[in-house]
């Protein structure tokens, strides 16, 4: 990682990809600790709909209960490097990311023609 | 040749965006209402997209980031979540109205009646969708779009006065009419404009796997494809003023647009007057079901893009589907289709800021643009037209309202 990073800028709000590349969510929002006195650290990414309505009013606990509401945190010692999206270590599936795409693929594989 | 091929998604953006069921009408209304006095508005709209295009295509070349990652990332959640709700509901609406245009364009051409014909319109595109590559997606509906050119050999045909096209590129205001005038050049700056323009070309970047190697061919797309665009809005215009300018006539209808090319070329240039229509509208649709499914799952970070195949993006491959499904709701209603593509446009003008703002920030980013980042040429005419998008979309609902949706 480099030396010096805008986690409001270049962290928050980024794509998230695993180490294939394969986009696995947002980062919707970072888990912070350090008490009064502390230099505070980021700790986890937080990623799903389940951490939308703590970004916004009405309109993102709408969103968030639309979304299904799902909460993943991601240790901040998985991330791999940081550039135009955040990039992560492990597997998506492995961390629990990704997992809408993967329960949907089984039934739209039955269609004809979704591998091409 | 493949660099002629290498070309489709300019002209696919440009088609789609420019020539699409709402513009068709609206260049003809314009030419048709105040003659060849507009066309200076349609010059500055195309550049405009010019420089938006060439911009957030050198980001994903660059960074691998459509636009509306960057949105999210450039002005946060809360206002990244409004602009993905208002661009939703301006595509769908949009998407609906094409698939309305589509539905009509087959029924002038087979005569069979027009509910079946809108089903068989939303069949055929989840169908040509679901089997083709993204490659063909834009040769297929990019080229065919290109039979509108017969709109310029009519314009010719028309033998319209020269000297008065000349003029109209010179920017000047109307003696009388002024609001309606005023509401025609909003309209045209709007469409020229849209934001799903933007939203498809950049991800169509990335679905073709455009790399910094390719920043050549992204600027070449820009200027040709949406120049292109421009000249076949030039050939509409002219068309309809030639025509139908103070006989009374306001073409509403997709029929009376294909007239304009009838009238001096006979049943060919109908024909290929309606096939480029077709094209036209189903890229259309193309482009704006695509952009709905693109920042749905650029918003949510959900894998993305036909290269990806349907089994590699679930989530975007079953957003699509869900949007061509609504669409088909709302047109099986009867709304009209052109009436709807109208407010569509006129509402996407307030989404405008917050689309292109984000493109202009990305593109002055260097830390993952390096050398690649905006010049100063490009951050001048960009901040000129950010200072175009802000009037425009702070006078198109009141114009709407004063004008009555321009029926005055």
């Amino acid at each position: 990682l480099s030396s010096e990073i805008d986690i409001g800028l270049q962290v928050l709000d980024r794509q998230l990809l695993d180490k294939n590349g394969r986009r696995c969510g947002n980062v919707d929002d970072l888990a912070i600790e350090g008490g009064v006195g502390e230099v505070p650290e980021v700790v986890a990414i937080l990623v799903g709909p389940g951490y939308w309505p703590q970004r916004s009013g009405l309109i993102g606990k709408l969103a968030g209960w639309i979304g299904g509401g799902r909460r993943v945190r991601i240790d901040w010692s998985e991330v791999d490097k940081i550039g135009a999206a955040v990039e992560l270590k492990g597997e998506a599936t492995e961390l629990g990311l990704g997992r809408g795409d993967d329960r949907l693929r089984p039934y739209l594989d039955k269609i004809p023609g979704a591998g091409r | 040749v493949s660099k002629i091929l290498g070309l489709a998604l300019g002209i696919l953006a440009a088609i789609g965006g420019f020539v699409d069921i709402g513009d068709l009408v609206f260049n003809v209304s314009a030419g048709a209402t105040f003659g060849y006095e507009l066309m200076w508005v349609v010059v500055i709209g195309v550049v405009g997209i010019i420089v938006y295009s060439e911009m957030c295509g050198r980001v994903a070349a660059v960074s691998g980031k459509a636009v509306f990652d960057a949105i999210r990332e450039r002005v946060g959640f809360k206002a990244a979540l409004g602009a993905l709700v208002a661009s939703e509901v301006v595509n769908l609406m949009t998407l609906a109205a094409e698939i309305g245009g589509v539905a009509i364009s087959l029924q002038l051409l087979s005569g069979l009646p027009y509910r079946w014909l809108i089903v068989l319109a939303i069949v055929g595109l989840a169908v040509i969708v679901w089997v083709t590559s993204f490659e063909w997606l834009e040769r297929i509906f990019g080229y065919g779009g290109l039979c509108l050119l017969v709109f310029a050999v009519a314009a010719v045909k028309l033998t319209p006065d020269w000297g008065k096209v000349g003029n109209g590129f010179l920017p000047h205001l109307a003696q009388n009419n002024k609001l309606l005038y005023a509401y025609f050049a909003v309209g045209l700056l709007g469409a020229a404009l849209t934001p799903y323009e933007v939203y498809f070309y950049s991800s169509g970047g990335i679905e073709n796997r455009w790399s910094p190697k390719d920043i050549r061919l992204n600027r070449a797309n820009a200027i040709i494809g949406y120049g292109l665009g421009g000249f076949l809005s030039f050939a509409l215009m002219i068309t309809g003023g030639a025509l139908f300018l103070g006989h009374g006539i306001s073409p509403e209808h997709l029929g009376t647009i294909a007239l304009g090319a009838e009238n001096p070329l006979g049943r060919i240039g109908l024909l290929f007057a309606l096939v480029g229509i077709l094209f036209a509208v189903g890229g259309a649709s193309i482009d704006t079901v695509f952009s709905g499914a693109y920042n749905l799952a650029q918003f949510c970070g959900w894998e993305w893009g036909r290269y990806r195949h349907p089994r590699g993006a679930p989530r975007f491959a079953l957003t699509w589907l869900v949007l061509l499904a609504l669409a088909l709701a709302i047109v099986m209603t009867g709304v009209d289709p052109v009436m709807l593509t109208e407010y569509a446009v006129i509402f996407s003008v307030v989404a405008l800021p917050l689309t292109y703002i984000p493109i202009l920030l990305v593109a002055n980013d260097k830390t993952y643009m390096r050398h690649y980042g905006n010049g100063r040429f490009a951050n001048i005419l960009g901040l000129f037209y950010l200072l175009v998008i802000m009037i425009v979309a702070l006078a198109a609902v009141p114009l709407m309202l004063l004008t009555n949706v321009g029926q005055n």
